[in-house]
Order: C-alpha cells, then structure tokens, then sequence
C-alpha cells in the first residue's frame, strides 16, 4: 500500500491505496467523490476528467500516487453553498446536458478553457472539448453555454440574481 | 468446504494491509458536497408552451454538479463487485466449467455458471437467450460464469481462473450463409431465419412491364454499437424475507422486470427495480444484461452484488444496431415518377433475437421511402449468425433503409439528369396519400419541408450550393 | 489493472538504476505521461502485465527544451502541450506545433510526453516524422552510459525500440544543420480529434536561393510502413533539383514507392498510396510556403 495526500477541492486529504490505483478510482472509491466518471478506462471518452494543478487530465490514466502532493479540482469543487458556477448556471439554462454523464468532464474542460483563454472562439472551444465524447451529441447547447459565460451573460451568480 | 467465511477473509486482508496511521484515521465520512439549492419544482398540470422554447431540464443542476447518481455511483454497505467471463469464441458447445481454482481465490464469495440459472432463457420477443451460456456458445460476447468478489480487481482476476472446456463448432458470420437452407440450424429448433415479412401493394410485375428504365442496387450498412458514456450496470440485494431489489440502468423496466422474474423463477410481485437515471440509452439498454447474475450472485453470497460492464464487454456482450444487405429494383418513367419498387432486406440478427422483429417490421414498412409507389413489393428476412447479437437502436431499421433508397434516388436523378430536389418532389408522398400497409396519411409535410431546407442552405440544383 | 509494484525515481540516473535492478527479475514498465502504456494495462493479459512499474513522471531534469552546441535539444518528458507552447518550437518548428496538436485530445497532450509518443513506436507516431525529417537524434541513457542514435534507427518496428529494458530515453536532438528548416507535417485521419493517422507524412528542405533549388530535402512518411521511413528515393529524386510545382507532384508519386503500406479496417493500402502521393506533396508545397515567409521576413 502507498500512502497519499493530495489536495483536493481545497482540502488535504490522504489515503493508503494500492500502488496501481488510479486517480479517478482514488476520488471515487477512497473519497466518494463520485462525479468524475468511469467511461471507457482508456483515456478517449473524458467523463473522467479533473483538473491537476490547473490542467485537465484523465484521471483515468493517472496513479494516485501520481497525484501525490498534487492539488486536483474536481465538478464537486465549483459550487459553494451560496451559488453554482457560471460554467454550471450556464450550462443548465442552455440545456447542455442531456443524460448528463459526459457533462462534469465536459464542465472541467470547459473551466480549464476559461481558465487560460476568457474569450475562446468556437473553434477553440471545440479543440478543449475534443476530449470529451457525447453520445446524445448535445455539443452546440454546451458551446452556446461556454460562449454565455465568456460573454459574461452568466457571470452573476444564481443566489444574488434570483 | 474449508474456506474461510468471505467477512473473515476480507477483514484479515484489510488488517494485513493498513497500516497504524490508517486504521487510526476517522472512519470514511462522504466529503461535504456543497448543494447550492434552488428548489426546482414544476407545476402540476402546467401547461408549457413548446414551440419557439427553450428546452431546460429539471435533473441538468445535479448533471452539472455532479451529484447525480448513476450505478456505478452507487455503494451499499457489505456490496460486492461482479465480473462476467465471456466466452471469447463464436460457436462451440461448452464441455465443461471447472470453477474451482476461483472459488479458493481468497476475497472470492461467490461463483455462479449457466446451469445456476433457474430458467435460462429470456428475450422481449423469441425466449433464446441465456443468462450465462450453459450448454452451447452463440457469440463470442457470451457469459459462461460469474463471480462476486470484495473488490472488482479480485473478481476480475477470479474469471481468469475459470477453466472452460470448449468443442468449437464452425461459426457462421454471413447472414447469407444462414439464410440458405442447408446451412444447418443455429439456434435449432429454430429455424435459422426467425423474422419474415412481406408487404405487396399493386402489381410490380405490370409496373417494371410500363418503366421507362429500371435501376437496381444493392445497399449495405454496418453494424453499430450504441456506445452510451455510461456503461450497462445493476446492484442486487435480497431481504431475509426473500424480496429482491435490484438497482440497474434499464429503460424498460417492466419489461425487464417480466424476464428477471422467468429467469430468477420468482414471482414478480417479489421484484422490486429501482431505475436508475441512464447516462445514454440509444436504445442499447432495452433489455436485461447483468440484471439475473447480480441477482443470484447476491442470493449465493448474502450480500448486496454490483456488476458493471467494461467498455469491451459494452462492444461485445450488448445490442448492437442490425446490419442491413438492401437489394433495391426500382422502375421510373422518363419524367422520374417511381412506378414500381422490389425491395429485398437481409437483416443480420446476430446470436439472438432481441428487438429484431420490431427492427424487421420497421425497416420492411419504411424501406419504399416518403414515395407515392402504387406497384410495391417488399420483403424482409432477419437471420441468426454466431456474432454480437442486435437490437433495438434510435430507428429500429429506418436510418437503414433511409441510406439505401435515398442512395437510389440519388443514382436515378444522375442517370435521369433531373435534379435530386426536382425527383423528389416529384414522387413525395402527398396529403392524403397510402403508406406501403396502404393506412391513409395525414398531415404529410414532405413538400413543404424539402423546399425549406433546400432554401435554408441554399440548394442551386444538381448537387451545387449557391 | 492488475497489481503491480510502483518505483518512483528520483532522476534519470536513479531511473536507469531502478531498471538495472528489476529488469533481469521482473517484468517492468517505465511510465511517463500515462496515456498508452496505462491504457494498455487496463486490459492487459496476465502474461503482459508488469509487475513493475518505474515512475518516470516526477522527473525534473528531463523537461527542458533549451538550445545548446549542439542544437534543439528537447527532454523526453516534455508534454505535447508543452511542445505546442513553447515559443522556441513555435518559432523554429511550427510543423512540431501543429504535429503535437494532431496528438489525443487536450487532457492526453497534458500527461503525453514527447518520449512517450516515440517509445510507444506505433508506426503511426505522430511526432515521428518531423523529427525523422529534421534528422533528429535521440540519446538514451543506460548503465554502461549514455548513447546516441538518428531516431529513424531508434524505430526498429511497430512498438518496437533500440532501446534495452535497462535503458531510458533522454531527450530529442535537433542538430544545428536542422535548426530553422521549413518544414511541414500532414496528418489524415478519419476525425479532427483523437484520431490515428491512416498517413502522416513530414517533409522539410532547404532553398537554394541563388538556384530556387532544393537543399538537403527530407520527406517522412508514417503509418505506412513498419515504422516511420524516408522516401528515399523521392528525397534523392527532389535533391538539387529546381523548385516547382511539377517536381513536388513527381516527389508525391515516387514517394508512394517508398511506402509500404497495409490494409486495415482503418484504410486500403490503395486507399493510403493515393494518400501519401497527395500528403508528401501538400506537405513540400507547405514547406516551401514557410521558407518563402521566412525568405521575407528578412
């Protein structure tokens, strides 16, 4: 067993996992932190993917131990009690998610986009989603969404504006 | 037996392999997830104006938190993990199943084979598909065993040890080959083409007799894999008095409800199934997969099971969409009217039967097209061959046969040098036209809808845009 | 996955250390970025699963990208998104940019490594032919040392290397002859994102200005042969010769003679001939538009 400790949504948190483990089993068995999800396993599919130190991954093809001393953002670290985030606000009003599986990768996605790039243009929103698959293929309501929110239509947070 | 009771296992293997420092940490807590609530609630009886709207959803928020729970989400307490070994070969009688090397794998609780399954058979339509293969392998994605372990690791090792003796038989893979009559029986008694449907409207021999010209092609299209995001997956779990509950990703649960309980030999009012939100269907999850070796696999051990597909056995071991041979014979006069249609349709089954009569039905009604044809006569066979076996998927046979007579028209417009719009039009089915069943159409739009989307992106004749 | 052991080393010296160790009593794995070799174990069978694994990914000497005496020298740690950010390359290679940009999708670029991407040695590689056209070198370290090698030599065939289970890749060499050289890379495969390569094809010379002539003209051809190849007999063809349009269609064609290329579900090896005749092509015409600008910007 290999003992890590991460920083995860802000919180240090540690755990001992057999050395194989990968990150996105880390998460959700050690830290029921369920959002990120087991697609394909393979790296192709992207409902795995978090945020490590500020760049988007699979965490499908990371080890835990890899992570160690990491910090890692996952969908569960977006919202605050008092509101969703833009990405997420945006993304409900647009209807962007459909069965909803693909969509906290896609959101991880979308926030590393924002992240380094506030004024993406379709082409490049396309190029940071290529990594997340949608098989109810609603990818124009979630581009329509990212572009909301790099417009900064959706910048006020829900809990002020309601 | 000498093994040791499964808790006792797992709790010597959890003490062996946590250190000081572990077992003194604060027992697993869920992390606080925060839940900015903003309670979304419709009206009852709200009446939602559709057209010009917005579609929004109700369950997007917890989508977009990632607080929706799919299976794979799910944990209850002593939960085991199953696998599902596949047989891994097309056609062969299975001589043996020897199980024991698994069963003594430490972390192993329980393994199951075919001949575990009460009844094992089922299927929407034809009852020929077993739970777990017992006596003979059909396709290659076949489960021969199960086994339920304390991690999905071990039960994944597990399968590996499952010793399965084959006599491979010749597989047959072209559907043309199991529509011949001495290619013997697959699924004998079966016949080997288990779906058959006509449809005749006029009289095509006088129609080909009065055409200008007469095209005839032959369309295939290939077998299609749902693929949803999320895997097929199903939680068990008995009480003491002998009621089920099974978690599972199953669009039709009543349906599925019905072969669990043929399967398990348990009435259904002792069947309770919780659908679960899906994350994709297509129309891949129509169907029981993992739902009766969960279940037994939980009455064996006592304890809760879950199995979740792996992205190979989601290619393998679920429906896929029917490949389709489409032979086409089409007569058109010299204006381009469609005056007689011969249709042949082989629909490629795959090992089971499924939702291929639905599919067959489907395809052989739509196959003439959106077209006026008076002098029709289509027919449709669905055969069994030793591969993935199909089903129902976004259609049921109509983008199929979309490809093949649209593919026509577009071969006769060429020949003709008429406008691919212009052909259309011409032979669009009208306000109050027959269908091919001859049922008398209403609100027929065709017409109209052409003419605006070749106005929207601009259609200047003969395949240019303006 | 299957258990396995993980050793985390600490820099290059103690990587190659921790292979001498395992190598001769175990199966090992060397992991980087992650992408192929985790993906692969997913579903591994038992008798090509490692029992170890060498961590390669926490080191930090093998992640510069600097120019030295010797050229662009690139460690084997670099990420794809680090290729394509990196002012250097942008500047000197931008054919390395858009090669990089062809790999995976964005979160495969942010684990992939450079050295990865050529161990694996699919004969798809991506970043394989622009590197085989700039005549790259690589240079591995093991315990009797350090050696050096053209990477068209470190490919032996498809997923396999010159490199011995003891040994490790440290970095990519540019050499100075290479140093700026126009150069393009084309790939064709069946989407935009996260696709293999049915051909990609680099093709990199210099311009003779006095002469409008080519210079030392090298044309890469990946997934159509074992490994990555020159066209040999298209570079010999195109060397001195003057430039124009119907020398780079003949390059295009005898390129194809060059290629041997299979039939796969993914493409005919017609499918692919007709395909390395229209890339190599495309691609000189791509290379000559880039010394034509940088004739200009001086």
């Amino acid at each position: 067993m290999t003992k890590v400790t991460l920083n995860v949504n802000g919180e240090t948190r540690t755990a001992s996992v057999p050395p194989e483990m990968t990150l996105l089993r880390l998460l959700r068995e050690e830290f029921g932190l369920t959002g990120a999800k087991l697609g394909c396993d393979v790296g192709d599919c992207g409902a795995c993917t978090v945020i490590v130190d500020g760049k988007t991954v699979n965490s499908c093809l990371m080890l835990a131990p890899q992570a160690d001393g990491r910090d890692v953002l996952t969908v569960e670290g977006l919202a605050t009690m008092e509101r969703l985030h833009p990405i997420q606000k945006a993304f409900e009003e647009k209807g962007s998610l459909q069965c909803g599986f693909c969509g906290p990768g896609v959101i991880m996605s979308a926030k590393a986009l924002l992240d380094e790039n506030p004024d993406p243009s379709v082409l490049e929103i396309r190029d940071a989603l290529a990594g997340n698959l949608c098989r109810c293929t609603g990818y124009s309501k979630m581009i329509e969404a990212i572009q909301d929110v790099a417009r900064g239509d959706n910048r006020q947070p829900v809990g002020e504006s309601a | 037996m000498e093994k040791k009771p499964a808790a006792v296992v797992e709790r010597e293997a959890r003490v062996e392999t946590r250190d000081v420092v572990e077992m003194l940490r604060a027992p697993a807590a869920a992390p606080l997830v925060p839940l900015p609530l903003e309670v979304l609630v419709p009206e009852a009886r709200q009446q939602t104006p559709a057209v010009r709207q917005r579609a929004t959803r109700p369950d997007c928020r917890l989508h977009g938190l990632g607080q929706t729970k799919y299976i794979d989400d799910m944990y209850l307490p002593g939960m085991l993990y199953a696998k599902i070994k596949r047989a891994g070969i097309a056609s062969a009688r299975i001589l043996s199943v020897d199980t024991k090397e698994a069963e003594a794998m430490p972390g192993v609780v329980a393994v199951i084979t075919g001949r575990d399954v009460p009844v094992n058979s089922f299927g929407p339509s034809l009852k020929d598909q077993p739970v777990l293969a017992d006596e003979r392998v059909f396709h290659a994605g076949d489960g021969v065993a199960a086994v339920a372990a304390v991690t999905e690791q071990i039960a994944a090792e597990a399968i590996e040890k499952i010793k399965v003796e084959y006599e491979p038989i010749r597989p047959v893979l072209d559907p043309f080959e199991s529509l011949k009559l001495e290619t013997p029986g697959l699924h004998a008694p079966n016949p080997n083409i288990y779906g058959h449907k006509v449809i005749k409207k006029g009289d095509v021999a006088k129609g080909f007799a009065e055409s200008y010209r007469i095209f005839e092609g032959s369309y295939r299209t290939q077998m299609v894999e749902h693929v949803p995001l999320e895997p097929h997956a199903s939680i068990a779990t008995w009480d003491p008095n002998g009621r089920l509950t099974i978690y599972s990703t199953l669009g039709r649960i009543t349906l599925g409800r019905a072969d669990i309980s043929r399967t398990l030999g348990v009435p259904m009012s002792r069947i309770r199934i919780i659908a679960t939100i899906v994350g994709g269907n297509f129309g891949g999850k129509n169907e029981i997969t993992t739902e009766p070796v969960v279940a037994l696999l939980a009455k064996k051990s006592g304890r809760p099971v879950k199995c979740t597909f792996t992205r190979p056995e989601e290619f393998a071991s679920s429906t896929t969409r029917h490949p389709l041979v489409m032979d086409y014979k089409t007569g058109v006069s010299r204006e381009g009217r469609i005056l007689a249609r011969q249709i042949r349709l082989v629909l490629d089954g795959g090992a089971y039967c499924s939702w291929s009569e639905t599919t067959l039905g489907k395809a052989c009604i739509l196959s003439a097209g959106p077209y006026q044809i008076d002098n029709l006569y289509a027919e449709a066979f669905v055969v069994y061959t030793n591969k993935t076996m199909t089903g129902a998927m976004r259609g049921f046979g109509a983008p199929q046969v979309c490809f093949a007579y649209e593919s026509q028209m577009d071969d006769i417009a060429t020949a003709l040098n008429i406008d691919p719009l212009e052909i259309r039009m011409l032979n669009a089915l009208k306000e109050g036209s027959l269908s091919p069943t001859s049922q008398k159409l209403h609100s027929v739009v065709v017409r109209e809808t052409l003419l605006q989307a070749a106005q929207r992106f601009g259609w200047n004749g003969n395949g240019a845009r303006s | 996955m299957r258990a396995f052991d993980v050793f985390t080393a600490k820099d290059s010296r103690h990587a190659v250390a921790l292979l001498a160790e395992h190598a001769a009593t175990s199966k090992v794995k060397v992991l980087a970025g992650g992408t192929d070799l985790l993906a692969d174990l997913k579903f591994a069978s038992a008798s090509h699963a490692p029992d170890v694994v060498v961590d390669i990914s926490r080191i930090e000497d093998l992640r510069s990208i600097a120019v030295t005496g010797d050229g662009l020298s690139i460690g084997a740690l670099v990420t794809h998104t680090e290729i394509m950010r990196s002012p250097l390359i942008r500047d000197m290679f931008p054919a390395m940019v858009n090669a990089a940009h062809t790999i995976g999708a964005v979160q495969t670029r942010n684990l992939g490594t450079l050295g990865g991407n050529l161990v694996t040695a699919v004969p798809s590689v991506d970043s394989g032919p622009t590197l085989v056209a700039l005549d790259a070198l690589v240079t591995v370290l093991g315990p009797a040392g350090r050696r050096q090698m053209p990477l068209a030599e470190f490919f032996v065939g498809p997923r396999k290397t010159a490199l011995k289970p003891d040994e490790l890749l440290l970095e990519i060499l540019i050499p100075t002859t290479s140093l700026g050289k126009p150069t393009c890379f084309l790939k064709f495969g069946l989407r935009k994102g996260q696709a293999l390569a049915l051909v990609n094809v680099a093709a990199s010379f210099w311009v003779d200005r006095a002469r409008n002539a080519f210079v030392a003209p090298r044309i890469a051809l990946g997934a159509v042969a074992p490994k990555v190849v020159h066209a040999s007999t298209a570079e010999a063809y195109l060397e001195g010769r003057a430039i124009a349009p119907e020398a780079m269609v003949e390059a295009g064609r005898l390129a194809v003679g060059d290629a041997k290329p299979i039939s796969d579900f993914r493409a005919s090896a017609e499918y692919r001939r007709d395909l390395v005749a229209v890339l190599t092509r495309r691609a000189l015409e791509g290379a000559y538009e880039l010394a034509k600008a940088k004739q200009s910007e001086k």
